[in-house]
């Protein structure tokens, strides 16, 4: 590492790194840090007692707090099963940005059915409001209802019933408890989306199966696909990372 | 870093004495505001911590720190690129992005103009040039950072420091 700014020859130079010169941290930075380190909700903990239950076309129940799922009819859903609680491991501890596995809503009401499926379509890292989805399914009014219909999501996390929020910002309400909700939201926060490996030269969604070699100092953080491309990277073919479309 | 690696927390905390300045530096620059930059300073340095026992002794640390930095602020720039109207989605000039009094950089006024021109340089030019020219990281080191070539860094940085030149005011040839 070299410490001093780069010499200094240009009008250029010397702006920027007027511009970029270091800003002296808040006090009790560290303090708060440690603090921090201490009092994290603990992803980790929550997702050692996830189960999951999974029909031949899809998962149809996630339980937590370590209770048993009934077993599983055929070894189709038995491997779906296995494939969705790998996934959410993954998801929990931060190396997962979406979930391959299918969902199995069949079993559900029209209007919880409709919900859900909506909800299951809010981007990672993204929230929505409960009038949203109310509006989303063509009852506008039914905004309580709609609450009532997260509030017995048989698929937490897959159908990212966290992401919907009130109107107002505020957190609302979640079957696991608040805690719970506001850390899965921090989780997301925390977890990248697209990542490069600086060896390969390919840039992949986070939780892309060919990302899973990847060595820790090999991973790279992208803004878009289209930022990774500006700079000789190239997208996996196994996840197809996209840009989102322009609002 | 082994220290840390083992669970000292003294080390940790000197460690992210040391570089936080440099840090909150680039983070500020790249967000654009002082909530938002510490706010990844310390989610930064948090991962650094948990992730302590990764990191490899052919990194000198840091080059390590500036990798881990610079990837959470990039991804909290995707957020906002995806969540909010592209119009805000840059931090926008304030007077308050420039702390400390006017130094070799010229008055407010033309700090501002470059805060501006900063804008229209491609994202991952502007990445390159605020590790740059917050600490001084050679070609060698800024590849390593954001997993380029050195011949991509070199031309990366041509071409931003190219676009600053002619959206600056006044031309500063």
């Amino acid at each position: 590492m070299t410490t001093e700014t780069p010499t200094v020859h240009d009008p250029i130079d010397e702006l920027l790194a007027a511009h970029f010169r270091p800003v002296p941290a808040e006090e009790g930075l560290t303090r708060r840090l440690l603090k921090r380190l201490h009092g994290d909700w603990d992803s980790g903990r929550f997702a050692s007692g996830v189960t999951v239950e999974a029909s031949e076309c899809g998962v149809t129940q996630i339980r937590t707090g370590g209770r048993p799922a009934r077993p599983s009819a055929s070894r189709a859903a038995a491997r779906l099963a296995e494939r969705a609680r790998e996934e959410l491991l993954e998801y929990f501890t931060g190396r997962r940005s979406f979930f391959t596995v299918p969902v199995d809503l069949d079993s559900l009401r029209p209007f919880q059915r409709k919900v859900l499926a909506l909800t299951h379509t809010i981007p990672f890292g993204e929230t929505r409001s409960y009038s949203w989805i109310a509006r989303g399914i063509g009852h506008p009014d039914a905004v309580r209802a709609v609450g009532t219909a997260l509030g017995h999501n048989p698929l937490p996390f897959i159908v990212p019933c966290h992401r919907v929020l009130r109107s107002d910002g505020g957190l609302g309400g979640y079957a696991l408890g608040l805690p719970a909700k506001s850390g899965l939201l921090g989780l997301e926060r925390g977890t990248p989306v697209l990542e490069g490996c600086a060896t390969t030269h390919i840039v992949c969604r986070v939780g892309c199966s060919a990302g899973h070699r990847m060595r820790e100092d090999s991973r790279v953080i992208f803004a878009s696909v289209t930022d990774a491309e500006s700079v000789g990277y190239r997208s996996c073919k196994v996840c197809r990372p996209v840009d989102p479309s322009e609002p | 870093m082994k220290r840390i690696a083992g669970g000292d927390e003294q080390a940790f905390a000197d460690l992210a004495g040391r570089y936080s300045p440099r840090l909150l530096a680039l983070a500020w620059r790249l967000l654009g505001n002082r909530a938002d930059a510490e706010d990844a300073l310390q989610r930064s340095l948090l991962r650094l911590y948990r992730s302590a026992a990764s990191y490899r002794p052919e990194w000198a640390v840091s080059t390590w720190l500036y990798r881990i930095t610079t990837n959470v602020c990039v991804d909290e720039m995707r957020r906002r690129a995806t969540h909010r109207e592209e119009a805000a989605e840059e931090p926008r000039p304030q007077g308050s992005l420039f702390p400390g009094p006017a130094g070799p950089g010229g008055d407010a006024g033309t700090r501002l103009d470059l805060q501006r021109a900063l804008l229209r340089v491609p994202r991952e030019a502007r990445i390159l040039l605020a590790l740059r020219y917050v600490d001084g990281l050679s070609y060698r080191e800024l590849a390593r950072v954001r997993g380029i070539s050195v011949n991509t860094v070199k031309s990366q940085l041509a071409r931003g420091k190219e676009i600053l030149r002619v959206a600056l005011p006044g031309g500063t040839r």
